[in-house]
Protein backbone atom coordinates (compact mmCIF):
# COMPACT_ATOMS: atom_id res chain seq x y z
CA UNK A 1 0.00 0.00 0.00
CA UNK A 2 2.49 2.59 0.96
CA UNK A 3 5.17 1.99 -2.02
CA UNK A 4 1.56 2.42 -3.98
CA UNK A 5 0.38 5.31 -2.15
CA UNK A 6 3.80 7.04 -2.90
CA UNK A 7 3.08 6.65 -5.97
CA UNK A 8 -0.27 8.03 -6.28
CA UNK A 9 0.56 11.23 -3.93
CA UNK A 10 3.49 11.65 -7.09
CA UNK A 11 0.80 12.65 -9.33
CA UNK A 12 -1.04 15.65 -7.19
CA UNK A 13 0.99 18.34 -9.39
CA UNK A 14 -0.09 17.00 -12.62
CA UNK A 15 -3.69 16.19 -11.22
CA UNK A 16 -3.78 20.00 -10.08
CA UNK A 17 -2.79 20.83 -13.66
CA UNK A 18 -5.47 18.51 -15.59
CA UNK A 19 -2.08 16.42 -16.91
CA UNK A 20 -3.90 13.18 -16.00
CA UNK A 21 -5.51 11.39 -18.53
CA UNK A 22 -9.03 10.26 -17.72
CA UNK A 23 -8.44 7.03 -16.20
CA UNK A 24 -5.94 8.35 -14.45
CA UNK A 25 -8.41 11.10 -12.94
CA UNK A 26 -10.66 8.73 -11.89
CA UNK A 27 -8.17 6.68 -9.97
CA UNK A 28 -6.68 10.03 -8.61
CA UNK A 29 -9.91 11.05 -7.74
CA UNK A 30 -11.13 8.11 -5.61
CA UNK A 31 -7.74 8.40 -3.79
CA UNK A 32 -7.92 11.86 -3.38
CA UNK A 33 -11.30 10.63 -1.46
CA UNK A 34 -9.20 9.04 1.38
CA UNK A 35 -6.33 11.24 1.47
CA UNK A 36 -6.74 14.58 3.20
CA UNK A 37 -3.01 14.98 2.81
CA UNK A 38 -3.06 14.97 -0.54
CA UNK A 39 -6.19 17.33 -0.90
CA UNK A 40 -4.61 19.46 0.66
CA UNK A 41 -1.66 19.70 -1.82
CA UNK A 42 -4.07 19.83 -4.43
CA UNK A 43 -5.47 22.36 -3.18
CA UNK A 44 -2.28 24.69 -2.90
CA UNK A 45 -1.00 23.36 -6.07
CA UNK A 46 -4.39 24.94 -7.67
CA UNK A 47 -3.81 28.21 -6.08
CA UNK A 48 -0.03 28.34 -7.68
CA UNK A 49 -2.12 27.42 -10.88
CA UNK A 50 -4.63 29.73 -10.46
CA UNK A 51 -1.96 32.63 -10.28
CA UNK A 52 -0.58 31.10 -13.89
CA UNK A 53 -4.13 31.31 -15.80
CA UNK A 54 -4.38 35.11 -14.07
CA UNK A 55 -1.01 36.29 -16.19
CA UNK A 56 -2.64 35.32 -18.90
CA UNK A 57 -5.15 37.53 -19.00
CA UNK A 58 -5.83 40.03 -22.33
CA UNK A 59 -8.56 41.92 -23.22
CA UNK A 60 -11.85 39.79 -24.30
CA UNK A 61 -13.65 40.47 -27.09
CA UNK A 62 -16.55 42.95 -26.38
CA UNK A 63 -19.26 41.05 -28.18
CA UNK A 64 -18.71 38.44 -25.73
CA UNK A 65 -19.28 40.61 -22.81
CA UNK A 66 -23.34 41.22 -24.59
CA UNK A 67 -23.58 37.61 -25.39
CA UNK A 68 -22.50 36.45 -22.00
CA UNK A 69 -25.36 38.89 -19.98
CA UNK A 70 -27.62 38.00 -22.37
CA UNK A 71 -27.50 34.43 -21.85
CA UNK A 72 -27.38 34.55 -18.03
CA UNK A 73 -31.26 35.38 -17.74
CA UNK A 74 -32.34 32.45 -19.86
CA UNK A 75 -29.96 29.74 -18.09
CA UNK A 76 -31.48 28.12 -14.99
CA UNK A 77 -28.63 27.66 -12.26
CA UNK A 78 -28.00 24.48 -10.37
CA UNK A 79 -29.13 24.22 -6.98
CA UNK A 80 -26.51 23.82 -3.77
CA UNK A 81 -24.41 20.63 -4.00
CA UNK A 82 -21.14 19.02 -4.36
CA UNK A 83 -18.57 21.06 -4.74
CA UNK A 84 -16.05 20.32 -7.99
CA UNK A 85 -17.71 18.38 -10.82
CA UNK A 86 -15.98 20.39 -14.18
CA UNK A 87 -15.61 17.00 -16.16
CA UNK A 88 -18.82 15.72 -14.57
CA UNK A 89 -20.98 18.75 -16.05
CA UNK A 90 -19.34 18.24 -19.53
CA UNK A 91 -20.60 14.83 -19.57
CA UNK A 92 -24.21 15.44 -18.00
CA UNK A 93 -24.66 17.60 -21.21
CA UNK A 94 -24.30 14.34 -23.49
CA UNK A 95 -28.23 13.35 -24.53
CA UNK A 96 -29.92 10.69 -22.70
CA UNK A 97 -31.27 9.92 -25.86
CA UNK A 98 -27.93 8.50 -27.41
CA UNK A 99 -27.41 5.75 -25.11
CA UNK A 100 -29.05 2.05 -26.34
CA UNK A 101 -30.08 1.90 -22.24
CA UNK A 102 -33.69 0.86 -21.81
CA UNK A 103 -36.07 3.60 -20.55
CA UNK A 104 -37.25 1.10 -17.93
CA UNK A 105 -33.80 0.75 -16.47
CA UNK A 106 -32.92 4.90 -16.65
CA UNK A 107 -36.14 5.62 -14.50
CA UNK A 108 -35.45 2.30 -12.41
CA UNK A 109 -32.01 4.43 -11.72
CA UNK A 110 -32.85 7.43 -11.65
CA UNK A 111 -35.63 7.11 -9.19
CA UNK A 112 -33.63 5.29 -7.33
CA UNK A 113 -31.02 8.20 -6.79
CA UNK A 114 -33.60 10.47 -6.18
CA UNK A 115 -34.94 8.38 -3.34
CA UNK A 116 -31.84 7.92 -1.89
CA UNK A 117 -30.88 11.96 -2.16
CA UNK A 118 -34.80 11.89 -0.88
CA UNK A 119 -33.91 9.80 2.29
CA UNK A 120 -30.48 11.76 3.60
CA UNK A 121 -31.34 12.85 6.61
CA UNK A 122 -28.09 14.38 6.95
CA UNK A 123 -25.88 17.56 5.31
CA UNK A 124 -23.53 15.08 4.66
CA UNK A 125 -25.25 12.13 3.65
CA UNK A 126 -27.02 14.70 0.83
CA UNK A 127 -24.12 15.52 -0.87
CA UNK A 128 -23.20 12.14 -0.96
CA UNK A 129 -26.63 11.35 -2.56
CA UNK A 130 -26.55 14.58 -4.99
CA UNK A 131 -22.73 13.35 -5.97
CA UNK A 132 -24.04 9.84 -6.54
CA UNK A 133 -27.00 11.07 -8.63
CA UNK A 134 -24.66 12.77 -10.94
CA UNK A 135 -21.89 10.44 -11.37
CA UNK A 136 -24.72 8.09 -12.36
CA UNK A 137 -26.20 10.54 -14.78
CA UNK A 138 -22.84 11.02 -16.17
CA UNK A 139 -22.65 7.08 -17.01
CA UNK A 140 -25.73 6.83 -18.13
CA UNK A 141 -25.50 9.46 -20.48
CA UNK A 142 -22.03 7.93 -21.89
CA UNK A 143 -22.68 6.59 -25.72
CA UNK A 144 -20.82 3.29 -25.20
CA UNK A 145 -22.89 2.85 -21.95
CA UNK A 146 -24.16 -0.87 -22.17
CA UNK A 147 -25.89 -2.89 -19.60
CA UNK A 148 -25.50 -6.45 -18.07
CA UNK A 149 -26.91 -8.21 -15.53
CA UNK A 150 -26.22 -11.27 -13.35
CA UNK A 151 -28.03 -13.29 -10.42
CA UNK A 152 -26.37 -12.81 -6.89
CA UNK A 153 -25.71 -16.21 -5.57
CA UNK A 154 -27.62 -15.34 -2.69
CA UNK A 155 -30.67 -14.30 -4.69
CA UNK A 156 -31.67 -11.29 -6.20
CA UNK A 157 -30.01 -9.42 -9.11
CA UNK A 158 -27.40 -6.67 -10.08
CA UNK A 159 -27.48 -4.80 -12.87
CA UNK A 160 -24.31 -2.43 -14.48
CA UNK A 161 -24.35 -0.34 -16.70
CA UNK A 162 -20.60 0.07 -18.16
CA UNK A 163 -19.09 2.71 -19.93
CA UNK A 164 -15.31 1.81 -20.87
CA UNK A 165 -14.84 4.69 -22.61
CA UNK A 166 -15.35 6.59 -19.49
CA UNK A 167 -13.91 3.70 -17.41
CA UNK A 168 -16.70 4.20 -15.20
CA UNK A 169 -19.88 1.57 -14.05
CA UNK A 170 -22.84 2.33 -12.04
CA UNK A 171 -24.02 -0.92 -10.44
CA UNK A 172 -27.61 -1.28 -8.68
CA UNK A 173 -28.93 -4.17 -7.22
CA UNK A 174 -32.67 -5.38 -6.63
CA UNK A 175 -33.48 -8.24 -4.23
CA UNK A 176 -30.91 -8.87 -2.58
CA UNK A 177 -31.04 -9.90 0.85
CA UNK A 178 -30.63 -7.45 3.43
CA UNK A 179 -27.78 -7.45 5.85
CA UNK A 180 -27.41 -7.09 9.90
CA UNK A 181 -25.91 -4.49 10.75
CA UNK A 182 -22.62 -5.74 11.12
CA UNK A 183 -22.17 -6.67 7.67
CA UNK A 184 -22.44 -4.70 4.23
CA UNK A 185 -22.13 -5.43 0.76
CA UNK A 186 -18.68 -4.25 -0.78
CA UNK A 187 -18.20 -3.62 -4.32
CA UNK A 188 -14.96 -3.98 -5.81
CA UNK A 189 -12.87 -3.37 -9.38
CA UNK A 190 -11.19 -6.95 -10.50
CA UNK A 191 -8.73 -6.85 -12.75
CA UNK A 192 -7.63 -9.53 -15.44
CA UNK A 193 -4.50 -10.72 -12.66
CA UNK A 194 -6.87 -10.77 -9.26
CA UNK A 195 -6.29 -7.35 -7.87
CA UNK A 196 -8.80 -6.12 -6.54
CA UNK A 197 -9.18 -2.64 -5.64
CA UNK A 198 -12.21 -1.30 -3.42
CA UNK A 199 -14.96 0.74 -5.02
CA UNK A 200 -16.78 1.57 -2.05
CA UNK A 201 -19.78 0.20 -0.32
CA UNK A 202 -23.24 -0.47 -1.37
CA UNK A 203 -25.87 2.06 1.15
CA UNK A 204 -29.20 0.00 1.40
CA UNK A 205 -32.30 2.72 0.90
CA UNK A 206 -34.83 0.32 1.54
CA UNK A 207 -35.27 -3.67 2.14
CA UNK A 208 -33.75 -4.90 -0.95
CA UNK A 209 -32.52 -1.99 -2.58
CA UNK A 210 -29.66 -0.65 -2.48
CA UNK A 211 -28.56 3.22 -4.06
CA UNK A 212 -26.71 3.31 -7.23
CA UNK A 213 -22.97 2.75 -6.64
CA UNK A 214 -20.25 4.24 -8.93
CA UNK A 215 -17.10 2.26 -10.04
CA UNK A 216 -14.18 4.28 -11.51
CA UNK A 217 -10.81 3.41 -13.03
CA UNK A 218 -12.95 0.25 -15.11
CA UNK A 219 -10.97 -1.05 -17.85
CA UNK A 220 -11.51 -3.78 -20.40
CA UNK A 221 -11.16 -6.97 -18.98
CA UNK A 222 -12.17 -6.13 -15.19
CA UNK A 223 -14.66 -7.79 -13.50
CA UNK A 224 -17.15 -5.84 -11.20
CA UNK A 225 -17.37 -8.17 -7.67
CA UNK A 226 -19.56 -7.95 -5.06
CA UNK A 227 -18.72 -9.43 -1.35
CA UNK A 228 -19.89 -9.56 2.35
CA UNK A 229 -18.08 -8.08 4.37
CA UNK A 230 -17.85 -6.75 7.81
CA UNK A 231 -19.31 -3.18 8.35
CA UNK A 232 -17.25 -0.45 7.61
CA UNK A 233 -15.64 -2.40 4.43
CA UNK A 234 -11.78 -3.78 3.85
CA UNK A 235 -9.33 -3.52 2.19
CA UNK A 236 -9.19 -6.79 0.30
CA UNK A 237 -12.40 -8.93 -0.09
CA UNK A 238 -12.35 -11.60 2.85
CA UNK A 239 -14.91 -13.36 1.14
CA UNK A 240 -16.17 -15.02 -1.98
CA UNK A 241 -17.82 -12.83 -4.15
CA UNK A 242 -21.62 -13.67 -4.63
CA UNK A 243 -21.86 -12.18 -8.00
CA UNK A 244 -19.22 -11.31 -10.86
CA UNK A 245 -20.16 -9.05 -13.65
CA UNK A 246 -17.64 -8.88 -16.60
CA UNK A 247 -17.20 -5.41 -18.00
CA UNK A 248 -16.69 -6.21 -21.39
CA UNK A 249 -20.14 -7.77 -22.92
CA UNK B 1 6.23 29.82 -24.39
CA UNK B 2 6.89 32.95 -22.04
CA UNK B 3 3.77 34.41 -20.79
CA UNK B 4 4.67 36.55 -18.96
CA UNK B 5 5.89 39.66 -20.47
CA UNK B 6 5.68 43.15 -19.42
CA UNK B 7 7.83 46.01 -20.67
CA UNK B 8 8.64 47.90 -17.73
CA UNK B 9 10.08 46.88 -14.18
CA UNK B 10 8.19 47.96 -11.53
CA UNK B 11 8.23 47.43 -7.40
CA UNK B 12 5.69 44.90 -6.68
CA UNK B 13 2.76 47.06 -5.46
CA UNK B 14 -0.20 47.12 -6.43
CA UNK B 15 -2.40 50.32 -8.19
CA UNK B 16 -5.38 51.49 -7.28
CA UNK B 17 -8.22 49.75 -7.41
CA UNK B 18 -6.21 46.39 -7.71
CA UNK B 19 -8.20 43.39 -6.40
CA UNK B 20 -6.29 41.94 -3.87
CA UNK B 21 -4.11 38.89 -4.45
CA UNK B 22 -5.32 38.79 -8.15
CA UNK B 23 -9.11 38.99 -7.66
CA UNK B 24 -9.65 36.12 -5.49
CA UNK B 25 -10.89 37.36 -1.95
CA UNK B 26 -13.06 39.87 -2.36
CA UNK B 27 -14.79 37.60 -5.06
CA UNK B 28 -16.19 34.90 -2.61
CA UNK B 29 -19.11 36.67 -1.02
CA UNK B 30 -20.01 38.16 -4.75
CA UNK B 31 -20.16 34.67 -5.79
CA UNK B 32 -22.77 33.47 -3.23
CA UNK B 33 -24.72 36.27 -4.57
CA UNK B 34 -24.36 35.04 -7.61
CA UNK B 35 -25.90 31.88 -6.79
CA UNK B 36 -28.89 33.23 -5.48
CA UNK B 37 -29.51 35.17 -9.21
CA UNK B 38 -27.80 38.16 -8.46
CA UNK B 39 -27.41 39.36 -12.50
CA UNK B 40 -25.26 42.54 -11.18
CA UNK B 41 -23.35 40.79 -9.14
CA UNK B 42 -22.28 38.38 -11.96
CA UNK B 43 -21.46 41.53 -13.95
CA UNK B 44 -19.14 42.43 -11.07
CA UNK B 45 -17.45 39.09 -11.53
CA UNK B 46 -17.55 39.00 -15.24
CA UNK B 47 -15.65 42.12 -15.52
CA UNK B 48 -13.02 40.44 -13.22
CA UNK B 49 -12.56 37.37 -14.69
CA UNK B 50 -13.32 37.32 -18.28
CA UNK B 51 -9.63 38.52 -18.94
CA UNK B 52 -7.88 36.15 -17.17
CA UNK B 53 -10.51 33.26 -18.23
CA UNK B 54 -10.11 34.28 -22.36
CA UNK B 55 -6.52 34.82 -21.68
CA UNK B 56 -5.84 31.42 -20.20
CA UNK B 57 -8.07 29.92 -22.56
CA UNK B 58 -6.87 30.93 -25.68
CA UNK B 59 -3.39 30.26 -24.54
CA UNK B 60 -4.17 26.64 -24.75
CA UNK B 61 -6.28 26.56 -27.63
CA UNK B 62 -4.53 29.37 -29.72
CA UNK B 63 -7.71 29.62 -32.26
CA UNK B 64 -9.42 32.76 -30.92
CA UNK B 65 -12.76 31.79 -32.30
CA UNK B 66 -12.40 28.56 -30.48
CA UNK B 67 -11.00 30.24 -27.30
CA UNK B 68 -14.28 33.13 -27.38
CA UNK B 69 -16.54 30.35 -27.88
CA UNK B 70 -15.16 28.04 -24.82
CA UNK B 71 -14.54 31.23 -22.91
CA UNK B 72 -18.17 31.61 -23.06
CA UNK B 73 -19.16 28.80 -22.12
CA UNK B 74 -17.05 29.30 -18.38
CA UNK B 75 -18.24 32.34 -17.62
CA UNK B 76 -21.73 31.00 -18.18
CA UNK B 77 -20.68 27.84 -16.09
CA UNK B 78 -19.83 30.02 -13.46
CA UNK B 79 -23.52 31.25 -13.50
CA UNK B 80 -25.32 28.33 -13.94
CA UNK B 81 -22.47 26.47 -10.98
CA UNK B 82 -21.64 28.94 -8.45
CA UNK B 83 -23.71 27.67 -5.73
CA UNK B 84 -21.09 24.78 -5.96
CA UNK B 85 -18.49 27.13 -5.12
CA UNK B 86 -17.28 26.00 -1.23
CA UNK B 87 -14.85 29.08 0.10
CA UNK B 88 -13.47 26.49 2.45
CA UNK B 89 -12.19 24.49 -0.57
CA UNK B 90 -9.85 27.40 -2.53
CA UNK B 91 -10.32 31.02 -3.36
CA UNK B 92 -12.88 32.39 -5.61
CA UNK B 93 -10.03 32.42 -8.58
CA UNK B 94 -8.80 29.21 -7.77
CA UNK B 95 -12.59 28.17 -8.54
CA UNK B 96 -13.28 30.21 -11.42
CA UNK B 97 -9.66 29.56 -12.92
CA UNK B 98 -10.06 26.17 -12.69
CA UNK B 99 -13.23 25.76 -14.68
CA UNK B 100 -11.95 27.64 -17.62
CA UNK B 101 -8.39 25.22 -17.79
CA UNK B 102 -10.38 22.39 -17.63
CA UNK B 103 -13.16 23.37 -20.44
CA UNK B 104 -9.95 24.05 -22.25
CA UNK B 105 -8.17 21.19 -21.87
CA UNK B 106 -11.79 19.02 -22.38
CA UNK B 107 -11.64 21.19 -25.79
CA UNK B 108 -7.84 20.45 -26.70
CA UNK B 109 -8.20 16.61 -25.88
CA UNK B 110 -11.25 16.21 -28.09
CA UNK B 111 -10.33 15.30 -31.34
CA UNK B 112 -11.43 17.47 -33.74
CA UNK B 113 -9.87 20.89 -31.66
CA UNK B 114 -6.50 18.41 -31.61
CA UNK B 115 -6.39 18.33 -35.33
CA UNK B 116 -7.35 22.44 -35.34
CA UNK B 117 -4.19 22.46 -33.27
CA UNK B 118 -1.62 20.47 -35.16
CA UNK B 119 -1.98 23.55 -37.81
CA UNK B 120 -0.76 25.81 -35.38
CA UNK B 121 2.36 23.93 -33.91
CA UNK B 122 4.66 27.08 -33.95
CA UNK B 123 4.09 28.28 -30.53
CA UNK B 124 3.30 32.32 -30.22
CA UNK B 125 4.83 34.16 -27.54
CA UNK B 126 2.47 36.27 -26.20
CA UNK B 127 4.79 39.04 -27.52
CA UNK B 128 3.67 38.59 -31.02
CA UNK B 129 -0.04 38.41 -30.14
CA UNK B 130 -2.74 40.97 -31.32
CA UNK B 131 -4.63 40.77 -28.07
CA UNK B 132 -3.97 43.52 -25.19
CA UNK B 133 -2.71 42.38 -21.63
CA UNK B 134 -4.36 43.82 -19.02
CA UNK B 135 -2.69 46.73 -17.05
CA UNK B 136 -4.19 45.31 -13.99
CA UNK B 137 -2.86 41.69 -13.91
CA UNK B 138 0.58 43.18 -14.44
CA UNK B 139 1.39 42.05 -10.86
CA UNK B 140 0.20 38.72 -11.63
CA UNK B 141 2.78 38.75 -14.20
CA UNK B 142 5.96 40.18 -12.64
CA UNK B 143 5.31 37.73 -9.37
CA UNK B 144 4.55 34.52 -11.71
CA UNK B 145 7.79 35.89 -14.03
CA UNK B 146 9.67 35.60 -10.86
CA UNK B 147 8.33 32.24 -9.15
CA UNK B 148 8.85 30.75 -12.49
CA UNK B 149 12.07 31.84 -12.86
CA UNK B 150 13.23 30.47 -9.36
CA UNK B 151 12.71 27.07 -10.54
CA UNK B 152 15.01 24.92 -12.54
CA UNK B 153 14.33 24.80 -15.79
CA UNK B 154 13.21 21.30 -16.28
CA UNK B 155 10.70 22.20 -13.19
CA UNK B 156 9.46 25.21 -15.05
CA UNK B 157 9.41 23.54 -18.76
CA UNK B 158 7.43 20.81 -17.36
CA UNK B 159 4.88 23.06 -15.68
CA UNK B 160 4.04 25.21 -18.39
CA UNK B 161 3.64 22.55 -20.90
CA UNK B 162 1.35 20.85 -18.81
CA UNK B 163 -0.85 23.75 -17.95
CA UNK B 164 -0.32 26.38 -21.06
CA UNK B 165 0.09 24.00 -23.13
CA UNK B 166 -2.40 21.63 -21.70
CA UNK B 167 0.08 18.23 -22.64
CA UNK B 168 -0.91 15.01 -20.51
CA UNK B 169 2.41 14.33 -18.08
CA UNK B 170 3.03 11.93 -20.47
CA UNK B 171 3.48 14.26 -23.50
CA UNK B 172 5.41 16.11 -21.17
CA UNK B 173 7.76 13.29 -20.71
CA UNK B 174 7.95 12.67 -24.53
CA UNK B 175 8.44 16.57 -25.33
CA UNK B 176 11.09 16.84 -22.92
CA UNK B 177 12.84 13.35 -23.59
CA UNK B 178 12.41 12.62 -19.91
CA UNK B 179 11.42 9.44 -17.72
CA UNK B 180 7.76 9.64 -17.10
CA UNK B 181 8.78 9.44 -13.36
CA UNK B 182 10.86 11.89 -13.55
CA UNK B 183 8.34 14.38 -15.01
CA UNK B 184 5.73 13.77 -12.67
CA UNK B 185 7.93 14.19 -9.67
CA UNK B 186 9.63 17.88 -11.26
CA UNK B 187 5.81 19.03 -11.99
CA UNK B 188 5.03 18.21 -8.59
CA UNK B 189 8.11 19.95 -6.96
CA UNK B 190 7.84 22.36 -9.48
CA UNK B 191 4.24 23.69 -7.65
CA UNK B 192 5.20 23.21 -4.77
CA UNK B 193 8.15 25.91 -5.26
CA UNK B 194 5.32 27.89 -6.92
CA UNK B 195 3.07 27.93 -3.83
CA UNK B 196 5.45 28.94 -1.71
CA UNK B 197 6.93 31.61 -3.89
CA UNK B 198 4.04 33.19 -4.39
CA UNK B 199 3.09 32.89 -0.94
CA UNK B 200 -0.52 31.54 -1.61
CA UNK B 201 -2.35 32.46 1.26
CA UNK B 202 -4.71 28.85 2.15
Amino acid sequence: MSAQHHELHLLTGSYALDALNHQEQASFERHLSRCPACAEEVRGMREAAARLGMATAVTPPAAMRARVLAAVPRTRQLPPGPAGGGRRAALRRLPLGRTGLGAGFLALAAAVAWLAVGQASTNDQLQQARASRDAVAAVLAAPDAHVATRTASVGGTVTAVISEREHEAVITTGGVPSLTAARVYQLWVITSGGTATSAGLLQATSPGLTSPALAAGVQAGDQLGITVEPAGGTRQPTTKPVVLVPVTD
Amino acid sequence: MDVVNTSAEHPEQPGPGHHKEGGGQDTAPLLAQVARGDQTAFETVYDQFAGPVYGLVRKVLRDPAQSEEVAQEVMLDVWRTASRFDPARGSATAWVMTIAHRRAIDRVRSESAATAREQKLTPDPVTGDDVAELVETALDRRRVRRCLGALTPLQSESVKLAYYGGYTYQQVAELLKVPLGTIKTRIRDGLIRLRDCMEVSL
